[in-house]
């Protein structure tokens, strides 16, 4: 039986049900995928040493009566997620030998529903970057060109679901973290309304932006991922449950953004645009002015959360513990030691912009465009669906190709919005630029990843 | 441009210890992003009159139960202690005598 990685999860929980295949056939499939093809791509960091047992297991559990759409299901978790008993490093040195001491609440979720747990993927060093060239571990390679980076920061889940070493994955978005490996390998990357998945148990970059979510196949597939790991969780008091945010019926209107740069992705964007008109949908231009400040905004707001969330590692309760003359140089070794360049040029800059003499120049002023950014969204989702954009600006980069940090940062335009904003959007896959894969990006409204989906299957070809 | 000076102290702040040409090259990597970053200055209003949307929110101040899953990963967590004496994590003494 092969190629039984190929296929969709909705297709192999099909097959599961109906006794065609069981879990141990799928898992093998994937291990096999991932034996041929993880020294090239870097995509895992560990592959777990109990992947057929967790297979069998949730194949007695199927016998017993079980169902459930993951049930028996291999997914692929990035690295900064916690599994109880498994190292969860962040691709860090700092956390290299760290064994997690507990289950995040999505992984329990993942669990009940049966999940299998293939191993954890590279990303970059603590969730911070775009491309997983920050990893401590070295880059993640894209699948359909291996001169070039995956994207980042969930590089290795996506690239793990484009090369079918897994059925599907969880990631986490900071900045863009799903979406944005999602378009440079072809693959759906969803990132849910802050909030509506909880973060117990996910090593914080910058906890106002942070968001674990799935990357799949097919927009069913992660919608499956997405229910089952959604909800509120008493350990995460920022999460918050489906009726927060009032509902919203179906307009059948796209919003497209006035006087955005044209981009490698535009030609295909519109494309995309017209194969939705021929669906029924209309075309609104909307205003969003604040979006030219997202980027500094966003940046800002990052390298101050990061670097007190960061704090924590001091080599005094887990992760690396150098020593030193004195208490101080204990930190200041460990904390050099154990952080890579990109982590200690953001901790730097995070401790400049909070500084008493900087702090309202930067963080304040960051508070308020993030505040009128999120206004103008709300307008907005008063007369649309869905706010269409690419991406990302351009396909997968070369590894190496872009040095300085600055012009790495400036590849996050489209995604940090929804980020500032508490947005859910999805990056779904929309062809190719230059032989490489792009995406097409979908915002909507708090609370509406329905829209997403829907708009997002009939993208995609899925609509029934 | 930051200054050298500046670097250092940023550094002393953030407990990282940095090499002469790392602390070249973050003087000038650090001084290009705080000016793309400074645009923010063109926004008007203040930050003060921001009133953030978001607000706390407290769990009851009661211990967890012996067998509650919390209380299993807060023995976990005194286990992952790099050095302990019984429950308490060991560091070391942060007072120092001046020389």
């Amino acid at each position: 039986m092969s190629n039984l990685n190929e296929l969709s999860i909705q297709e192999a929980a099909a097959k599961l049900q109906a006794g065609d295949i069981t879990a141990v056939d799928l898992a093998r499939a994937c291990l096999a995928e991932i034996e041929k093809r993880n020294k090239d791509l870097n995509v895992y960091l560990e592959v777990f040493n109990d992947v057929e047992e967790q297979a069998r297991m949730a194949d007695e559990r199927r016998k017993a009566g079980e169902s459930h759409p993951l049930l028996g299901i291999p997914l692929a978790i990035k690295d900064n997620i916690l599994i109880k008993g498994k190292r969860a490093s962040a691709s860090s040195r700092m956390l290299e030998n760290y064994v997690a001491t507990y289950d995040a609440t999505v992984i329990k979720k993942l669990k009940e529903a049966g999940a299998v747990f293939l191993g954890r993927t590279n990303m970059d060093e603590f969730a911070l970057g775009g491309s997983t060239e920050n990893s401590a571990f070295g880059p993640t390679k894209n699948p359909h060109d291996e001169s070039r980076v995956a994207g980042g920061t969930s590089g290795g889940s996506a690239a793990a679901v484009a090369a079918h070493m897994a059925l599907g994955a969880l990631g986490t978005d900071t900045g863009g973290s799903v979406r944005n490996p999602a378009s440079f390998c072809g693959v759906v990357g969803l990132k849910p309304t802050y909030g509506s998945v909880s973060r117990f148990g996910v090593i914080a970059a910058v906890s106002s932006f942070d968001q674990v979510g799935p990357i799949a196949k097919t927009v069913e597939d992660a919608e499956i991922i997405l229910s089952t790991i959604q909800g509120k969780d008493q350990f995460d008091s920022t999460s918050i449950d489906g009726n927060l945010y009032p509902k919203h019926s179906e307009k059948k209107v796209i919003g497209v953004v006035e006087g955005l740069a044209e981009s490698k992705v535009s030609e295909i964007e519109n494309a995309k645009r017209k194969e939705l008109e021929a669906q029924g949908y209309t075309v609104k231009s909307i205003s969003l002015p604040s979006l030219k400040f997202a980027l500094a905004t966003y940046y800002i707001t990052n390298f101050a959360e990061v670097s007190s969330n960061l704090s924590r590692f001091d080599g005094v309760r887990y992760g690396l513990a150098l020593k030193g003359d004195s208490l101080a140089e204990d930190y200041a070794k460990s904390r050099a030691e154990g952080f890579g360049p990109e982590t200690r040029r953001r901790i730097l800059l995070g401790t400049y912009v909070l500084s008493a003499g900087y702090y309202d120049a930067y963080y304040g002023k960051a508070g308020l465009a993030r505040e009128q950014l999120r206004k103008e969204f709300e307008t907005a989702f008063e007369d649309v669906d869905v706010i269409m954009t690419p991406t990302m600006p351009d396909v997968a980069w070369k590894i190496g190709e872009k040095e300085d940090p600055l012009s790495a940062y400036l590849a996050d335009i489209f995604t940090v919005p929804a980020n500032l904003t508490g947005n859910p959007a999805i990056s779904i896959p929309a062809g190719l630029v230059d032989g490489l894969p792009v995406g097409i990006q979908l915002t909507a409204a708090h609370g509406d990843e329905a829209a997403l989906l829907r708009v997002g299957k009939a993208l995609l070809g899925e609509s029934k | 441009m930051i200054s050298k000076e500046d670097i250092q102290k940023l550094a002393e702040l953030s407990r990282i210890k940095l090499t002469e040409a790392e602390t070249e090259s973050l003087q000038k990597d650090i001084s290009n992003i705080l000016d793309y970053v400074g645009q923010v200055s063109a926004i008007e209003g203040s930050a003060d009159k921001n009133v953030p949307l978001n607000h706390n929110v407290m769990r009851d101040d009661v211990p967890y139960e012996e067998g509650s899953a919390l209380k299993d990963a807060r023995n976990a967590i005194v286990d992952a202690f790099p050095k302990k004496e019984k429950d308490y994590n060991s560091v070391r003494k942060i007072i120092q005598k001046d020389e």
